[in-house]
């Protein structure tokens, strides 16, 4: 099986030759192999120049972007003030949501900047390189999210209590912009839209909150870019399945799931969330970016991979992944030792 | 009228209720001691148990040390001297390069709450402020926080600088993808995952 074949086999509960690697590696890929990290994120010659070189090197499934993406050229594209330091992500320094006004200028923007533009070439330059081989992955944001760069998370937190309707406009503005962008990324070539549901997370969102505020909104741009022909997979952290939010995810059209095991000692249960999902969709099981992937020993990385891939051990639709961004600082040993224990193991 | 009152209005988030309660509690001749301790930051101890078991969120925390703060500016003309002064002077900030404030607002709210001095510097705050602010108000304890994962290396190199400096100073690291074993390896003495905890933690520190 090629990379495509593999992941499109894992996504759709079919049998694999081996456990699909599927992790975020964007930043130490940008680090290990870019010319800077900042150009990497942003500029398409030099973001296909460090995916490919990547590729030869480690056995990964996909080819994951848009850490430039969310974090610096939607909130620029929507008016926010955004630095991007050559080193760092993007820093959005200055938000650009003050009252009802501004959700009505922020409904009108074009965001297709030159920003924008430079992004999706590069999707276009390594969907050519590719040859449909290899499957690409984007990071994007829910409307929510969105929001909360918008306007500031203590902001929209509050609004939730003291100013509900801006939280609904905002998001009801955002929809069609969120929607659009995703239709140019599936043009473009992204074939996976890994769907981040950072602030509404139940770490910081009750159910109830998220239900009321953020479901429905979101739901709509899931199932629209579902219908485009993306694989839609969303990301939350916290305990998703105890929470009872899998299941409201349950209610969107995507096809896999992945919780966010941020740290080691708050591994979601994978055969309990197996459980929730049944043959639904498919589950990104993960590491701890932060862990000793990024500060331990590979023989340490070696350890935590298998403990994770003897617990799903003959699961289907099952792919290894790391809980979100890692580190461009992350040690290049400690990703071949993870690369290279997923790819041995003996699977059933 | 009663103190358990002020609580319950803070844990029921009735920022109003709160001000009016404090209001009638100086006007009984309560003592402002008793209305600090008791109401005020008994009642953040409250809600940072709730969060803990999941009965509160970030907006539930955020709109209680909103409650919190509005009684306590009722209460500031009243209180003698410096009482959060005596109990601990903590410096907080989300260290260079992250400009990420949900979680350091949320630990300077709950560390406020319970009567510390908190001296918030705010976000991307680079290692030599860090140092300054500490040196010059004598702090207790450094909190620094960071939600992006490559922000954490400018933790390591604030907890080496303020050492260098030969500061007595505690410090104290937190965030999304912080960890106790990355608190460790960059010789903070300590770290927590959550705003109660921070509180926790910097109650002992200060005590040790």
């Amino acid at each position: 099986m090629n990379a495509r074949e593999r992941m499109e086999a894992a996504i759709n509960l079919k049998p694999v030759d081996r456990v699909p690697n599927a992790p975020f590696t964007e930043a130490p890929v940008c680090n290990y192999y870019g010319s800077t990290f900042r150009a990497a994120l942003l500029e398409g010659p030099q973001m296909l120049e460090a995916h490919m070189k990547s590729l030869e090197e480690f056995k990964f499934d996909w080819v994951m972007l848009g850490m430039g993406l969310i974090g610096g050229i939607i909130p620029e594209a929507l008016d926010c003030q955004v630095s991007y330091p050559e080193d760092v992500f993007p820093i959005i320094k200055k938000t650009t949501i003050f009252s009802m006004e501004d959700v009505d200028r922020i409904a009108k923007k074009n965001m297709f900047t030159k920003r924008m533009d430079s992004f999706l070439e590069g999707v276009s330059l390594l969907k050519k390189e590719f040859k449909d081989e290899v499957p690409i992955a984007c990071e994007y944001v829910s409307p929510f999210t969105i929001a909360t760069r918008l306007r500031g998370t203590n902001e929209i937190m509050m609004d939730i209590y003291e100013n509900p309707e801006l939280v609904h406009a905002l998001q009801e503005a955002i929809v069609p912009l969120d929607i659009a962008i995703g239709k140019a990324l599936i043009e473009a070539g992204v074939d996976y839209i890994f769907y981040g549901a950072d602030m509404e997370c139940p770490v910081l969102l009750s159910p109830n909150h998220y239900r009321e505020f953020v479901h429905e909104p979101t739901t709509r741009v899931c199932n629209e870019l579902s219908r485009l022909g993306s694989k839609v997979l969303p990301h939350m952290c916290g305990d998703i399945v105890k929470t009872g939010i899998v299941d409201m995810l349950l209610e969107m059209d995507i096809h896999g799931i992945m919780p966010g095991n941020l740290t080691q000692e708050k591994v979601l249960d994978i055969r309990k969330l197996k459980e929730k999902v049944k043959d639904r969709i498919c589950i990104f099981d993960n590491i701890n970016p932060n862990g000793p992937l990024l500060i331990g020993k590979p023989e340490e990385v070696a350890k935590e991979t298998l403990e994770h891939l003897e617990k799903a051990k003959g699961m289907n639709g099952y792919i290894f992944s790391t809980a979100g961004t890692s580190s461009p600082f992350t040690p290049k040993e400690n990703y071949l030792a993870m690369d290279k224990e997923v790819a041995n193991f003996q699977w059933r | 009228m009663a103190i358990a009152d002020i609580l319950n209005a803070i844990v029921s988030l009735k920022k109003d209720e709160v001000v009016e309660n404090v209001i009638a509690e100086i006007e009984a001749g309560t003592q402002v001691d008793d209305i600090l301790n008791k109401g005020l930051i008994g009642a953040m101890d409250v809600v940072g148990e709730k969060f803990s078991s999941g009965e509160f969120f970030v907006p539930e925390m955020l709109m209680a040390a909103k409650a919190m703060q509005a009684g306590l500016e009722v209460l500031k003309p009243h209180l003698s001297g410096d009482a959060a002064a005596e109990k601990g002077t903590i410096i907080i900030g989300t260290v260079k390069g992250d400009l990420h404030d949900i979680g350091k607002n949320l630990v300077t709210m709950m560390v406020e709450g319970a009567g510390f001095n908190v001296i918030d510097l705010g976000v991307d705050v680079d290692t030599d402020k860090f140092v300054s602010e500490a040196q010059t108000r004598n702090a207790d304890v450094v909190c620094l926080s960071a939600l992006l994962t490559t922000t954490m290396p400018s933790m390591a190199k604030t907890v080496e600088a303020i050492k260098e400096a030969g500061l007595k100073v505690k410090t104290i690291v937190g965030g999304a993808p912080v960890t106790d074993a990355y608190a460790q390896q960059i010789g903070a003495d300590g770290f927590s995952d959550n705003a109660p905890g921070a509180v926790e933690l910097i109650r002992k520190l200060v005590a040790a």
